[in-house]
């Protein structure tokens, strides 16, 4: 048995932050040499009263409707996110209520960034080629925005809310990708370089302070996102590559026999960082970061969303994906169209 | 390791890197273009082409070029 990406549809909020915005807020941050860099023009941000399910709905319901998909057909429903509705009942459950799906399906919250949508296709193909479901419905949705400190130009220029629901299925519908095999990885004990420290239950009160450093520039706060870029970076750039030779060498296939990588949206600078660093030719690397920036576990079904309508996706073609960031945490696998 | 080489491998992290120029005593986080990702993109350089490690903190206390050379020197 096989398992396929049928179907990805996204949902992007209302309310754009543009880079514009940005520079009036930080005049003194020079948002267009940042902007060059990083790739990211504008990103949407959810309303103060927009939360992960509403995005959640609005990205299954956007599904549906494009891609003509009875909701009666999903049997299991997987939810990545980092920023849920609430601590309990699991946000999945919510979602299988007002999407009106069927009530004999299993809904479950994952808790993963940016590796996410990867390890939702892993379980996704579980799930189906152990008899357990045929149709599943993964979405990805962060709200990242809402734990983003005010002053934190630097993250606030990179993240952006966003929310995108893919249907994973045991049958080959349209330009459907079969998902293969799998490399994974982990290190825990860089947890700390991503992290939003307070809330959960080690430190329950939202008693952070902001920190600057002596130019007054703003470092971190407790109760917000906090990324320490250098060593996502350099995390980023040395065992991607790595994941990238293992998953090609499980598959026993060299660089050339891949007709398109789309990795995780980081930034535009770190993603030419990694392509060098792998020797990828820029004509097979996809990037699509300019209007959404990094959407944390969306951003590779957005890309793959947009490449499959620009064309540069077809059927025959074999795409390595790759996920990668807070945990630290990363995957990989190829599709193939 | 040719300090020729260095220099130039060093301008091209920068993103103007074909339209600045430097000297060795040039005090590389003053060029305008000079930002903290430049600052990565050159430790990662650094690892790529000469095999050697450089940390952050050593890489903050060079100012010039010609000290970042210098220490990369010492680690071969």
């Amino acid at each position: 048995m096989n398992s396929y990406v049928s179907a990805i549809s996204y949902y992007l909020p209302e309310i754009i932050l543009d880079n514009s915005e940005i520079s009036v807020q930080h005049p003194e941050w020079s948002i267009d040499k940042i902007s060059s860099k990083t790739g990211i023009y504008s990103r949407h941000i959810s309303g103060n009263n927009e939360f992960c399910s509403d995005m959640a709905i609005s990205a299954a319901e956007r599904l549906f409707h494009d891609c003509a998909i009875n909701r009666e057909e999903i049997d299991f429903l997987l939810l990545c996110t980092q920023s849920p509705d609430y601590f309990l009942p699991t946000t999945a459950c919510i979602i299988q209520d007002k999407l009106g799906l069927s009530k004999n399906i299993g809904a479950l919250d994952f808790n993963l960034g940016c590796s996410g949508f990867v390890y939702g296709l892993g379980l996704s193909k579980g799930l189906i080629e152990t008899g357990q479901a045929k149709n599943v419905l993964l979405i990805t949705a962060e709200t990242y925005s809402k734990f983003i400190n005010d002053d934190d130009k630097s993250n606030k220029t990179i993240f952006g809310d966003a929310a995108a629901a893919t249907l994973i299925s045991s049958s080959k519908k349209g330009v459907s990708g079969k998902i293969g095999n799998f490399t994974y990885g982990t290190d825990g004990s860089k947890h700390a370089c991503l992290i939003v420290k307070n809330g959960g239950m080690k430190h329950r009160s939202l008693d952070g302070i902001n920190i600057f450093d002596e130019n007054q520039g703003f470092i971190s706060n407790d109760n917000n996102l906090y990324m320490d870029g250098k060593e996502i970076f350099n995390f980023t750039a040395f065992e991607v590559p790595i994941l990238i030779a293992n998953i090609l060498k499980k598959y026993q296939l060299n660089l050339e026999d891949i007709d398109l990588f789309v990795f995780h949206q980081a930034n535009e600078f770190m993603l030419q960082t990694i392509r060098k660093r792998i020797g990828i030719p820029s004509e097979k690397f996809y990037i699509y970061l300019k209007e959404s920036g990094n959407t944390v576990s969306s951003t590779i079904p957005i890309a793959l969303n947009n490449a499959i309508k620009d064309g540069k996706i077809k059927d025959g073609m074999k795409v390595l994906i790759a996920g990668f960031g807070v945990g630290l945490s990363m995957g990989s696998t190829i599709l193939e169209f | 390791m040719e300090i020729e080489k260095f220099v130039n491998n060093f301008k091209d992290q920068f993103i103007d890197g074909d339209e600045i120029s430097f000297k060795l005593e040039t005090e590389f986080r003053l060029i305008e273009s000079w930002d903290s990702l430049t600052g990565m993109s050159i430790i990662v350089m650094i690892r790529d082409i000469y095999g050697v490690d450089v940390t952050d903190f050593e890489f903050k206390s060079c100012k010039t070029v010609l000290e970042v050379f210098e220490l990369v020197a010492s680690k071969i």
